[in-house]
C-alpha cells in the first residue's frame, strides 16, 4: 500500500487499478471500475509554481508534461495523448537535455502555472444567510459564533448579510445611518430582475434594455453594489451592531405549528443578489439553518406539527409530499449558482431535520462545505466555523471558481465524476455514453474547492480486442491529464496540471499484474461512493445484494483456491482486507440508511464524496486504538472482543470520536484516582486518548463530535454500533469483554465463511 | 348695488346674543349655532325664508378658562336617557310625580327616574338637588361612558406619520422641519403614558421602522413589491411612545440625514398608504401624511391634470375637483371604518392632485394643510406651528356624533369633513376643537304645534386619558309663525357657514359660475322677500332694506364668491390651491371662516411710533379698516390678516426710519427676498409683539408674514390688492 500512498504524495491521486485492465471485457471482469480519487489542489510544499502560461498541444489542448517526447534538436515535442508534433515557441529556444523547463522534469508530474497576466486579486465574497426562526438561546449561540467569524474575515473580503424566518431580510450594510433591510415575502419566489428592481439598483441610471444584468461591467454601479457587499474592514462595526440587535423571528407561532421558515426563498434571494453583483468571482453563500424549511418552494414539511418530517421510509415509499418539489427547486438553484460560479455552504444546526437531503444537490454541485450539528452551541458547529476562517496552521485552503478538465489516451473514456462538482456539459470524444454522477462532459465546474476536496473519476476502457502482437509489448501506457483552473485563496488564478501514466495489460497472463496494481483502500472508497450514488438514483436498488455480488465476483476472479473447496481459499495481500472493507461498508451509515434520518444520510454522503481515501476509509471502517497499562497504545480489531474492563478504547469513525472507558477504568476515574499524586500513571493513561482525540479533531473538517463514555453507559452505543458483532445475544460461548451486541447482523467470521463458500463455486 | 354703501363687518364675527338670553340654559353658541333661532312652524314659512335652515356645530370648541364643560360620572346609576328617543337628560327635561318620573323634552315620553337618581321636588316642581346636578342646569355637559358605550377597550392616542422622502421632499427641507417638530412635541402629545407612535417613509419603496423599546436605534425595513404590500413585522411598527422614547428620538434625529442623498423621484403613495393602514388598523388613530410629489407608482397613481384651460366652463369642469381614482374614496371609507383620521400636508411646487389626496382627509374627518412650493427657509415656521398645533391640541378619538331634534323637524343633510354612517351618524375617527360641522333642517309636517324645539348634539368619543365620554350640547329655540321674526333672529355667521359649504359642494358637481350664481340668487331672493314684507307699509321705493341681523350678509356673500374655492375661472387660482382651500373651508368654525372671508386690515405705523404703547393696547388703538384701496395711505404701514397669513404693506412714503428699524439692512431690498425678523430696537420688537398677539387670538393656523412694498408689481397685486374684495369683481357678476 505504501507505494500507492507515495504516488498520492506526488500527484494527489489514488487509483483502484494502478495497472489498468486493457480491454473493455477485461475491465468489466474486474468489477471495481477503473477509477481515480483525485485531490486537485492538495498542497505539495515542493511543487513548483511557474510564472508563465503553459504550452499546449495545438491539436488536443493538453499541456506539455514530462511524458511528452521532446526532440531538442528540432525543438519539437510530441503530445502523448494525440501524438501531435508541436513546435516549441521561440522563448523555449534554449532548452536542451541539460536545460529542461520545470514542466518537463520527470518528478514534476504535478505542477502549477500562475500566468502573470491573470494575476487578478478578486476579493473573496461572503454572503451570510441566517435563520432567525430559532429560539433565543440558539440565536445567542449563533450570534456569538458569527461575530467571532467576522473578526477572522480577511480584510479585503466583501461581506453581505441576509436574515430570514417568515420573511427574508436583505441587510443594506452600507446604509450607515441606521440598520436597514429590504424585506421579501417568504412564500414568494423573486426573480433576479424583480430583485434588482425592488432593491432600487437602477435609480441613477436606466436599466439596460436587453441581456443579462451581471455585475459592475454590466450596468450596475459599484456604489449600488457596495450598498450590500462591503469590505470586511469597513463593515465590521455595522455587521456586529446588526447582529447584536438581531431579533428572533417575531411572528407568533401557534402551539400546533412549526415556525415559519422560508429557507429556499432566502437562498434564492442570496443567489440572485450575488449573481447580480459579483458574477464569476469567488463568492460563498454561508447558510446557517436552525430548523426545517416550512415556507416557499423548498419547504420540506408543512407547518402543521401533526405532519412528521419525511423519513427514509417515506422517501422509499415515495410518500414525502414536499420532497420532489424541494429537490427540483434546489436543482435549479444549483444550476444558477454554478452558472454564477458561487458556492453554497450549509451549516445545519438543529435537533430536527432542516432539509439537508433536499439541499444536498445545491451544496454538492457548488462544492460547498457542510456541517451538521444538534445546536449552534455545539462544538461541532462552533469549531468547524472557526476552522473555515482560521488562516494559520490548519488552513483549509479554501479556493474558488475552479474548472476541472480531463485529457486521456484515446482508448479511455470518462463516465463521470462522483464528487463536489458540476458538469459544464462540454461534450467530446472523451465522454462515455454511460453516465455516472456528473458525466457526459470533459469539463466540470468546481465553484468551491479546498485542499481536501477529492473527486472520484470513473473511467471506461473502450478498447475491444488486442492484436496478439501488442499484448506483450511492455510500452503499453495510458495517459491521464487533469487540469484544474482555480482562484487560489490569495486571490490569484492558478492552473494545476497533473499528468499520469499507467501501464495497461490484457490477456490471460495479466491477472498477476492487475493484482499487483490493486489499491484496495481506493477501491473500497470508490465502491462506497458508487453504491451511495446508485442508492440515490436507482429505485428498488438493493445495495447489499449488489455489494455481495461484486465482492464474490472479485474473490472468485482474484482469489487463490481450488474449485468448490472453501477451505483452500486465500487472497493476495493486495486484496486481503478488501472483504473486511466491504463487510463494514455493508454495515455503514452509507448503506444502512434506515438507522439515520435522510438529512444525516445526505450529510454523511456529502462528506464521503469530498474526502480523500484515507479519511473515507475511516468512515467505512472506523479505527480503534486500545490503551492499557500493559502496553503502549495499539490498534485493536474493530470487534466487540476489544472491550475490556481495564482498557480505554479510542474509536474514530470520522464523524464521531468515542473515548470508551472499560468498567474498571471508569470506576477508578469516578473515584478520582487520577487526581492523586501516587496514581500519576493512571492520570496519564486517562489523558493519552484525550490527547490523540484532540490531535484528530484539530486536523479534521467538519470537526467531529467527541463522545466520552463508560462501559455499560448509555453513550456506549456510539462504540458498540461500530464493532463487529462477534459476540451477539445469538452467539454462544464466552464474551471476553463482557459485552454483547444486540443485533441480528452477521459477524465478520460468518460473513467470511459465506463469502469463501460462494467464491469457490 | 353698491357694496361700498353696505355696513362692513369690522368687528368680525359677533355671536347672536338673543339665543342665550331667551334660553339661559342653552349651550354656548361656540358649540352650536342655528341659522335662525326662530324656527318656522310651517313649510310655507320655510319656502319664503330662502336662506339655509340649519345649524353649525363645533362640538369641541375651545372654552375660555372657567367655562370648561363639566364632566359627570353617573357610575353605577348609568347614564339617564329617554327610553324612546335616546335623548340624554338635560336642563329642559321636567320632573313630575314627586320626582319619580321625568318627561323627555324631545319626544315627551314619561320616563321612570332610577332609584339612585331620585330626588324630591320643591314647591315649584324643581329637584332639590339641582345645584349639584350640572346636567340639569347646563347646556353643555360631558358624561363618562360606561362599558355599554364601547365596542372595545378605549384606544390609546395614536399618531402615525407617513412621510414622503423622495428627492423633492428632501430638497424642500420639509423632512427636517417635520422631524424636528415631531421631536419637539413628544412631551406634549396627548395621552401620556399610553400614547402610541409610528412612522413609514416612502419613495418608490415603502420603509417601515422597527421601534421596539429594547433597541438602541430603530431598524428600517424596505418593502418594495408594490403590487403585494405586506407588513414586515407583527409588532413594534407602532410603539408606546414613553417606552420607546429613545428609539423614536434617535429616529427623528437621523431621519433628515438618512435621506439627504436620496435621488429617488418616484412616489409610491398608494402602496405606502395601504401599508400605513395595515399597521394602524388594529387600533386606529391619527395618520399624518406629508406628501411632496404627485403619486406616481402603484395603486392610486395619479396623472397630471388640471392644466387644461379648455375644460373650464364646460360640464366637465367639476371633475377636476373630484378625486381621479376611486381608490382614494375607497381607502377613506376603510380608514374611517378602522377609526383612522387622516391629515394631509401637501408641499409640492407642482401639481399634486390635492383633489384626490384631500378626499382622504375629507371622509375621515381630517383636514388638508397646503404649502405650495414649500421651502423650509421661508415656510418652515408656518409648518412648525401648524404641525405642533395638530399634534398637541386636545383630540377626541374614535368618535361618532349625532344631532337630535324635536318632533316635526328633521336634519336632512350634513356638510363638512366626515363619513356618514347610517342616516344621521357622523363617523369622526379623530376630531378636535378646530373642526365644525354644518347640517340642514327640514320640516316633516305641515305645521309645528309645539312652542319650542330642542336640539341635542351628542359626541361619543374616547378622551386621550383613556376615558370613554359623551359630550352633550342641548339648546332650545322658539317656534314662530312670523317670517319677519325668522329674519330678525337670523345668524349671519351660521348662514354664511352653511352657504359656504353648500357652494363648495356645488363646485364638485357644477361649474364655479353655477355655484356662485345659485348662492347669489338665494341671497337676492331672501332680501327681496324681506323687503316685500315691509315695502308696502314703509313705502321704501327701490331702497334696499335688510334686518339688523343680516346687515353683513351681502358683503359676506360677495366675499364668498371671491374666495379661493369659488373665485373666477382657470386663471384665478391654481387648481390645487382651490381644492385645498375648499377642503379647509369645509371644516372651519364660523369665526375662522368669517375672518378669511373678510380679513382684517389694520394700520400700525402710528402705533409703532407711540411712546408707551403695549401690544395689549392694540385693540383700543388700531381699528380694522374697510378692504378698499382707499384705506391704504402711502405713508402708512398696514397688516392684512386673514387668519392664514399676514401681508405687511409698506407704503411708498413710509418713513425710511420705520422701514430701517423693521427690516434692518434689508430695508431697501426687494421685499420678496426678505424674511421678517426681530431687530434690536423698540419698533421692531413692538411689531413682532403685535404679530404675536394677532396669532395668539387663534392658534389653529399660523400666519406667515409676507412683506410687500406699495407699487411692487405683480406681487402687490397678487398678495393684497386681489384681496381688497370690495374693489374688484374678480370674475363674479356682482
Ligand atoms: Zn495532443
Ligand atoms: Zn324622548
Amino acid at each position: 500500500m505504501a507505494e500507492f500512498m507515495e504516488l498520492e504524495g506526488q500527484d494527489g491521486v489514488r487509483m483502484a487499478w494502478n495497472v489498468v485492465p486493457g480491454t473493455k471485457q477485461e475491465a468489466s471482469n474486474c468489477v471495481v471500475p477503473v477509477s481515480a480519487i483525485y485531490t486537485p489542489i492538495k498542497p505539495f510544499p515542493n511543487m513548483p509554481v511557474l510564472p508563465y502560461a503553459p504550452l499546449r498541444c495545438r491539436n488536443c489542448r493538453s499541456v506539455l508534461n514530462p511524458f511528452s517526447i521532446v526532440d531538442f534538436a528540432a525543438k519539437i515535442w510530441i503530445c502523448p495523448f494525440c501524438f501531435q508534433r508541436n513546435h516549441f515557441p521561440p522563448h523555449y529556444a534554449s532548452i536542451s537535455d541539460e536545460n529542461l523547463p520545470a514542466e518537463l522534469f520527470p518528478q514534476y508530474t504535478t505542477i502549477e502555472y500562475q500566468s502573470p497576466g491573470e494575476a487578478s486579486s478578486l476579493p473573496p465574497v461572503f454572503m451570510f444567510v441566517l435563520d432567525t426562526s430559532i429560539i433565543e438561546e440558539e440565536m445567542a449561540f449563533l450570534k456569538s459564533s458569527l461575530s467571532q467569524a467576522i473578526g477572522l474575515l480577511p480584510d479585503n473580503s466583501l461581506v453581505g448579510l441576509i436574515t430570514f424566518g417568515t420573511l427574508v431580510h436583505v441587510h443594506e450594510l452600507g446604509f450607515g445611518a441606521i440598520p436597514k433591510t429590504y424585506v421579501f415575502k417568504g412564500s414568494k419566489d423573486v426573480s433576479k430582475d424583480q430583485l434588482l428592481e425592488q432593491m432600487s439598483f437602477f435609480l441613477n441610471k436606466p436599466k439596460p434594455t436587453t441581456g443579462v444584468i451581471a455585475g459592475a461591467r454590466d450596468g450596475l454601479s459599484s456604489e449600488s453594489i457596495a450598498r450590500f457587499l462591503l469590505p470586511a474592514s469597513e463593515c465590521e462595526f455595522a455587521l456586529n451592531s446588526v447582529l447584536e440587535e438581531l431579533q428572533k423571528d417575531p411572528w407568533p407561532i401557534p402551539a400546533d405549528q412549526r415556525a415559519t421558515r422560508c429557507t429556499s426563498t432566502a437562498l434564492s434571494v442570496a443567489a440572485s443578489l450575488l449573481g447580480a453583483c459579483v458574477p464569476g468571482s469567488g463568492a460563498r453563500i454561508m447558510a446557517f439553518i436552525g430548523g426545517p424549511s416550512t415556507e416557499g418552494p423548498g419547504a420540506i414539511v408543512s407547518k402543521n406539527l401533526s405532519e412528521p418530517i419525511r423519513s427514509h421510509k417515506d422517501l422509499d415509499k415515495d410518500s414525502a409530499p414536499h420532497y420532489h418539489k424541494a429537490v427540483k427547486f434546489y436543482e435549479a438553484l444549483a444550476k444558477q449558482l454554478v452558472h454564477q460560479g458561487h458556492v453554497l455552504d450549509l451549516f445545519a444546526c438543529a435537533l430536527d431535520q432542516v432539509g439537508v437531503a433536499e439541499l444536498k444537490v445545491a451544496v454538492e454541485r457548488t462544492g460547498g462545505l457542510v456541517v451538521l450539528a444538534e445546536s449552534f452551541g455545539h462544538s461541532v458547529f462552533k469549531d468547524s466555523l472557526r476552522r473555515v476562517f482560521q488562516s494559520e496552521d490548519k488552513d483549509l485552503g479554501i479556493s474558488s471558481n475552479g474548472i476541472f478538465e480531463i485529457n486521456c489516451s484515446k482508448d479511455i473514456k470518462v463516465q463521470g465524476i462522483l464528487g463536489p462538482c458540476a458538469s459544464l456539459e462540454k461534450k467530446g470524444p472523451l465522454c462515455s455514453d454511460t453516465i455516472v454522477g456528473q458525466g457526459s462532459t470533459s469539463a466540470w465546474k468546481m465553484c468551491g474547492l479546498d485542499q481536501a476536496t477529492s473527486l472520484c473519476l470513473i473511467f471506461e476502457i473502450v478498447k475491444k480486442d488486442i492484436p496478439d502482437s501488442t499484448v506483450q509489448s511492455s510500452g503499453n501506457q495510458f495517459y491521464f491529464q487533469f487540469l484544474t483552473y482555480y482562484q487560489h485563496s490569495t486571490g490569484e488564478m492558478r492552473l494545476r496540471v497533473t499528468t499520469l501514466s499507467r501501464r495497461w495489460v490484457a490477456g490471460p497472463g495479466s491477472i498477476q499484474d492487475l493484482i499487483a496494481g490493486f489499491d484496495q483502500e481506493a477501491a473500497a472508497v470508490v465502491m462506497a461512493r458508487f453504491v451511495s450514488f446508485k442508492m440515490e438514483i436507482e429505485a428498488e436498488f438493493d445495495p447489499i445484494r449488489w455489494l455481495d455480488k461484486a465482492l464474490i465476483h472479485i474473490c472468485s476472479r482474484f482469489g487463490d483456491y481450488q474449485k468448490d473447496s472453501p477451505s483452500s481459499f486465500s487472497l493476495s495481500p493486495r486484496f486481503s482486507i478488501f472483504p473486511q472493507f466491504m463487510f463494514h461498508l455493508r454495515r455503514s451509515q452509507f448503506v444502512q440508511v434506515f438507522n439515520n434520518s435522510p438529512d444525516e444520510t445526505a450529510y454523511f454522503r456529502m462528506i464521503l464524496n469530498r474526502e480523500n481515501v484515507a479519511n473515507s476509509v475511516v468512515m467505512i471502517q472506523p479505527s480503534l486504538i486500545s490503551y492499557s497499562f500493559q502496553s503502549a497504545p495499539e490498534p485493536a480489531l474493530l470487534d466487540v472482543a476489544a472491550i475490556a474492563a481495564d482498557r480505554i478504547l479510542l474509536l474514530d469513525s470520522y464523524f464521531t470520536i468515542v473515548i470508551f472507558h472499560g468498567s474498571t477504568i471508569a470506576q477508578w476515574r469516578k473515584a478520582g484516582y487520577h487526581n492523586q499524586p501516587e496514581h500519576q500513571a493512571f492520570a496519564q493513561l486517562l489523558q493519552a486518548p484525550r490527547g490523540d482525540a484532540d490531535a484528530i479533531i484539530k486536523e479534521r473538517f467538519p470537526v467531529p463530535r467527541l463522545v466520552i463514555c463508560d462501559q455499560h453507559g448509555s453513550q456506549a452505543r456510539f462504540l458498540l454500533a461500530k464493532l463487529n458483532p462477534s459476540a451477539t445475544y445469538n452467539s454462544d460461548g464466552h464474551h471476553p469483554g463482557g459485552d454483547i451486541i444486540f443485533t441480528d447482523d452477521v459477524s465478520f467470521e460468518v460473513f467470511l465463511d459465506h463469502l469463501q463458500r460462494l467464491a469457490v463455486q | 348695488l353698491d357694496y361700498k354703501t353696505l355696513p362692513r363687518p369690522l368687528d368680525g364675527d359677533v355671536e347672536p346674543s338673543s339665543f342665550v338670553e331667551t334660553y339661559p340654559m342653552n349651550c354656548d353658541p361656540r358649540y352650536l349655532r342655528l341659522t335662525t333661532s326662530a324656527i318656522p312652524n310651517s313649510q310655507s314659512l320655510v319656502s319664503r325664508w330662502h336662506l339655509p335652515l340649519g345649524a353649525v356645530v363645533c362640538p369641541l370648541a375651545e372654552a375660555p378658562e372657567g367655562e370648561e364643560v363639566p364632566v359627570i360620572n353617573f357610575a353605577s346609576t348609568g347614564i339617564i336617557r329617554c327610553r324612546r328617543c335616546r335623548t340624554y337628560v338635560n336642563p329642559h327635561v321636567t320632573f313630575t310625580d314627586a320626582g319619580r318620573k321625568w318627561r323627555c323634552n324631545i319626544c315627551s315620553l314619561l320616563n321612570d327616574v332610577p332609584g339612585e337618581y331620585f330626588a324630591n321636588l320643591d314647591a315649584t316642581g324643581r329637584r332639590i338637588d339641582l345645584d349639584q346636578r350640572p346636567e340639569l342646569t347646563k347646556g353643555s355637559v360631558e358624561f363618562v361612558a360606561p362599558t355599554e358605550y364601547m365596542v372595545r377597550p378605549p384606544m390609546p392616542p395614536l399618531y402615525f406619520f407617513l412621510i414622503d422622502v423622495s428627492i423633492s421632499a428632501v430638497r424642500s427641507g420639509m423632512i427636517e422641519v417635520v422631524a424636528q417638530t415631531i421631536r419637539s412635541c413628544l412631551d406634549e402629545l396627548p395621552g401620556f403614558p399610553r400614547t402610541q407612535i409610528g412612522f413609514i417613509t416612502f419613495d418608490s419603496t415603502i420603509h417601515f421602522y422597527n421601534m421596539k423599546s429594547s433597541l438602541t436605534q430603530p431598524q428600517m425595513m424596505v418593502v418594495s413589491d408594490l403590487d403585494d404590500i405586506f407588513v414586515p413585522l407583527p409588532d413594534d411598527l407602532l410603539v408606546n411612545l414613553s417606552e420607546s422614547r429613545n428609539v423614536v428620538e434617535t429616529f427623528l434625529d437621523s431621519l433628515p440625514s438618512m435621506f439627504q442623498d436620496n435621488v429617488n423621484v418616484e412616489s409610491a403613495f398608494g402602496p405606502a398608504l395601504k401599508a400605513a393602514f395595515m399597521v394602524m388598523s388594529q387600533l386606529g388613530g391619527k395618520l399624518l401624511i406629508f406628501q411632496n410629489t404627485l403619486p406616481s407608482l402603484g395603486v392610486g397613481r395619479l396623472k397630471l391634470r388640471g392644466d387644461d384651460l379648455r375644460v373650464y366652463g364646460t360640464d366637465k369642469e367639476h371633475t377636476l375637483r373630484l378625486p381621479e381614482d376611486p381608490f382614494y374614496k375607497q381607502m377613506a371609507a376603510d380608514l374611517t371604518k378602522y377609526q383612522i383620521g387622516v391629515n394631509i400636508y401637501a408641499f409640492s411646487d407642482k401639481y399634486t392632485d390635492v383633489a384626490s389626496l384631500g378626499t382622504l382627509a375629507k371622509y375621515t374627518g381630517g383636514q388638508v394643510y397646503y404649502y405650495p412650493n414649500f421651502q423650509s427657509g421661508i415656510h418652515g415656521e408656518k409648518l412648525r406651528h401648524e404641525l405642533a398645533r395638530d399634534l398637541t391640541r386636545e383630540t377626541a378619538w374614535e368618535a361618532v356624533m349625532r344631532i337630535r331634534c324635536g318632533k316635526g323637524i328633521r336634519f336632512t343633510s350634513y356638510h363638512g369633513n366626515f363619513m356618514l354612517r347610517s342616516t344621521d351618524l357622523l363617523a369622526l375617527p379623530a376630531v378636535d376643537c378646530d373642526k365644525a360641522y354644518a347640517m340642514q333642517l327640514s320640516l316633516e309636517e305641515t305645521l309645528l304645534t309645539t312652542q319650542t324645539v330642542y336640539f341635542q348634539v351628542a359626541l361619543l368619543y374616547t378622551a386621550s386619558c383613556g376615558e370613554r365620554r359623551i359630550r352633550v350640547h342641548t339648546a332650545a329655540a322658539p317656534v314662530v309663525t312670523d317670517l319677519g321674526e325668522m329674519y330678525r333672529q337670523a345668524d349671519t355667521g351660521a348662514i354664511v357657514s352653511l352657504f359656504c359649504r353648500l357652494a363648495i359642494e356645488k363646485t364638485l358637481t357644477n361649474k364655479l359660475e353655477d355655484a356662485r350664481n345659485s348662492l347669489q340668487l338665494r341671497i337676492v331672493k331672501a332680501l327681496r322677500e324681506y323687503r316685500n314684507l315691509y315695502a308696502v307699509q314703509h313705502r321704501l321705493g327701490a331702497r334696499m332694506i335688510y334686518p339688523e341681523s343680516l346687515k353683513f350678509l351681502c358683503l359676506y356673500g360677495l366675499a364668498l364668491c371671491k374666495s379661493v374655492p369659488l373665485r373666477g375661472g382657470y386663471a384665478d387660482a391654481q387648481l390645487d390651491e382651490r381644492c385645498a382651500a375648499g377642503f379647509t373651508m369645509m371644516a372651519l368654525p364660523v369665526k375662522k371662516l368669517l375672518n378669511i372671508l373678510y380679513p382684517s386690515l389694520i394700520r400700525v405705523d402710528e402705533f409703532l411710533l407711540k411712546p408707551s404703547a403695549q401690544a395689549d393696547d392694540l385693540k383700543t388703538i388700531v381699528k380694522r379698516l374697510p378692504l378698499i384701496a382707499e384705506s391704504l395711505d402711502s405713508r402708512g404701514l398696514y397688516i392684512y390678516d386673514d387668519g392664514f397669513r399676514f401681508v405687511i404693506w409698506f407704503g411708498r412714503m413710509l418713513s425710511p426710519d420705520i422701514a430701517r428699524n423693521l427690516l434692518g439692512a434689508d430695508f431697501a431690498a426687494e421685499l420678496s427676498k426678505v424674511a421678517l425678523s426681530e431687530h434690536d430696537n423698540e419698533m421692531s420688537r413692538r411689531l413682532m409683539a403685535v404679530l404675536k398677539k394677532l396669532r395668539e387670538s387663534d392658534r389653529s393656523y399660523y400666519q406667515l408674514s409676507y412683506l410687500v412694498r406699495q407699487g411692487e408689481q405683480p406681487r402687490e397685486g397678487l398678495l393684497l390688492l386681489v384681496n381688497l374684495l370690495e374693489d374688484q369683481m374678480g370674475g363674479t357678476s356682482g
